[in-house]
């Protein structure tokens, strides 16, 4: 039971001054075995603050990030699945599913965790999953201004994973689950 | 008489139990009758004698100077024997004798034959349909054999785990051991098992249909208490969390059980599993009472439980010696839980009342010693006696002592509290003359680092106690 938090596009503080309220009370240290997040924080003292919810954080670099030395993407394996994550900016169009399919492929894994947008959608995709947990403090974006904060929580159980989605909506928090669950011939492509 | 005792069944034939290597202390060989009660049987354990200074009190450890005598004695007694003995296979029991004998030279015939009695004796009590456990608690209190499970047996009828009639033991055993394992699925799940087996209630349909299509995923709404985040009381999310602290000290108490025994600790396979039993029991006693949840030093309460039940020779009884355990555990600690709870402490079933009936005790049994530590060099019970009752004695002495001494605890007739105070009061008694002598310091450092000394004499001397009357006043 391994639960991966994946969050991203914060830009704080150039969009957003910092994560809504009612987020940062549920998010407390010593609950959460891992944290991935898309890119565009922006500054250190947010990944700081990242890192106290867990010591093992993997981010991407965001257009904005002022760190420069973060990787462009990472993959990494946890339990039964492999996990790949990149900002998505570098993918045009920004969003499509075929052209993150092709990120997919390259580098090989089974759920892909991609931002930029700013709206949260969850995919199943010639047989991987493509996950964009949104922006976790609402920022806009390039493309629009209408934008919840949202973030994900996977919960990784063997071959199993369920996703919790928690969107802010209306100053209320609502929670979303999804399920997937990986067939091993699915690996075979 | 003798002669008697040396026609005995095959059982002493077996090759000869290096356990029973002790000095006899104080051993007078007059009657044949009395050779079960007087000699002192140490299973494995290494007797060391306390030089007493200068009192005469016989309570007080007397070094034994029969050794020398004994040894003829028993020459007399094993030729005289032999004699009456006509089987080839009692000749063979001498001839192992021998090598022994002139080896260690404190290996002894009648400890034995004794040992033997006790063993047929517990036996035949075990045998009966309807157990009688007044004779049962009688036996016990002089102390129980090693091997044969019996221990195992016997401690299970005396918590009341099993009942009295033979016949009954089966289905108890099986219920209970049904019983825990639906506890432990209840209430020792995981979140993500939880929530698993929730969805297949609902049908296994509804998740198997869009793993095969391409597209979005549906999402499906859940309430506030479902993730993995959530802050609600009643949410097994948030209750799983709240319990990997307990959970955390347990293991780490667990760690640090025994580490001179091989079966429970070291990274083998069987110590691990034995430890992971012993967890899922802990942790299982904090859910079920959250009053006192865990607290330290459960785990040694625990340990002697689960290691006479997992070395049972029977295979059902030691596979399930988990569940077995649990409810014996939960049995035992039913009488001293209060001692456990901080707000009962001031309380008349707190652990204050109950150290001052130990004073009261050792006030009606000898009112110099008590007069001493109280008021001359002010040991409160509190500094040195909370160990020793809230767990039971486990600290004090080695594990083959505490085997032997909760044999007796849990033979008392008046039960396991009274018998507990009562030994309390006999290991001060029986450092009489070392409290005398010193001050608070000196006291409180012997107190709390109480050195080995003979059981079969201190619960001798427990046994000999005069009772507290003045706990029959009414206390306002």
């Amino acid at each position: 039971m391994v639960l991966v938090l994946a969050l991203g596009d914060l830009h704080i503080p150039h969009r957003a001054p910092d994560l809504p309220a009612k987020f940062k009370s549920m998010l407390v240290p010593g609950k959460i075995q891992h944290i991935i997040c898309t890119g565009n924080l922006c500054i250190k003292e947010v990944h700081d603050y990242l890192k106290t919810l867990c010591p093992d954080l993997h981010i991407t670099r965001g257009e904005y990030d002022e760190e420069t030395r973060y990787p462009e993407t990472k993959t990494l394996t946890i339990g039964q699945f492999k996990l790949g994550l990149c900002h998505g900016h570098q993918v045009i169009p920004w969003g499509d599913l075929d052209s993150l399919a092709m990120l997919q492929r390259q580098l090989d894994v089974d759920i892909l965790v991609t931002g930029h947008t700013h709206q949260f959608t969850a995919y199943k995709h010639e047989g991987g999953v493509v996950i964009n947990p949104g922006s976790a403090t609402g920022a806009y974006s390039s493309i629009t201004y209408d934008v919840n904060p949202s973030f994900v929580l996977m919960d990784i159980d063997g071959l199993r994973v369920v996703v919790y989605v928690y969107e802010l909506i209306d100053g209320e928090v609502k929670v979303d689950k999804i399920d997937f669950k990986k067939t091993t011939t699915t690996t075979a492509h | 008489m003798l002669k008697n005792k040396l026609k005995i069944p095959d059982k002493t034939r077996k090759p000869f139990p290096d356990r029973l290597g002790s000095l006899v202390i104080g051993f007078d060989y007059r009657d044949g009758e009395n050779v079960g009660s007087d000699v002192a049987l140490e299973f494995g354990e290494e007797l060391e004698t306390i030089q007493p200074k200068g009192f005469g009190s016989d309570r007080e450890f007397e070094e034994p100077d029969g050794g020398v005598e004994a040894e003829c004695v028993q020459e007399e007694v094993l030729t005289g024997g032999g004699a009456a003995a006509a089987a080839a296979g009692e000749t063979e029991f001498r001839a192992r004798q021998r090598p022994g004998r002139e080896g260690s030279g404190h290996v002894s015939v009648l400890e034995v034959i004794a040992a033997d009695e006790k063993r047929s004796d517990v036996e035949y009590e075990l045998s009966q349909e309807e157990i009688n456990l007044e004779k049962l608690q009688r036996i016990a209190s002089k102390g129980l054999p090693d091997e044969g499970g019996l221990r195992a047996t016997t401690w299970k009828l005396l918590l009341g785990y099993l009942p009295p009639s033979r016949n009954l033991w089966q289905k108890e055993l099986s219920e209970n051991r049904l019983k825990y394992a639906k506890l432990k699925g209840d209430l020792l799940i995981s979140p993500s098992e939880f929530a698993r087996r929730k969805i297949l209630g609902f049908g296994p349909c509804e998740t198997e249909a869009g793993s095969d299509v391409d597209g979005p995923l549906r999402r499906h709404q859940i309430s506030q208490e479902d993730h993995p985040l959530s802050l609600g009381k009643a949410s097994v999310w948030n209750q799983y969390f709240e319990n990997t602290e307990v959970a955390e000290q347990i293991d780490r108490d667990l760690q640090r059980t025994h580490p001179d025994m091989k079966f429970f600790s070291g990274e083998t396979v069987i110590s691990r599993r034995h430890r992971e039993a012993m967890r899922n029991i802990l942790l299982l006693f904090a859910k079920l009472n959250p009053a006192i949840r865990y607290v330290q030093g459960m785990n040694e309460v625990l340990a002697p439980i689960y290691y006479v039940f997992s070395t049972d020779p029977n295979e059902q009884n030691a596979a399930n010696a988990e569940a077995d355990s649990f409810s014996c555990f939960v049995r035992l600690l039913g009488d001293s839980v209060d001692h456990f709870c901080q707000q009962l402490d001031n309380s008349s079933v707190g652990i204050l009342s109950t150290l001052s009936r130990l004073s009261e005790l050792l006030k009606t049994n000898d009112e110099e010693l008590w007069r001493h530590l109280e008021f001359t060099t002010r040991v409160e019970p509190q500094f040195y006696a909370f160990r020793w009752i809230t767990l039971l004695l486990t600290q004090e002495f080695s594990f083959q002592s505490i085997l032997r001494i909760w044999d007796s605890l849990l033979g008392n007739p008046f039960g396991v509290q009274d018998m507990l105070l009562r030994v309390c009061c006999a290991m001060l008694l029986c450092m009489k003359s070392r409290l005398l002598s010193g001050d608070f310091i000196a006291n409180l450092k012997l107190l709390q680092h109480y050195p080995d000394i003979n059981i079969e004499h201190l619960l001798q001397v427990a046994m000999d106690l005069t009772p507290d009357t003045s706990s029959y006043r009414l206390s306002l």
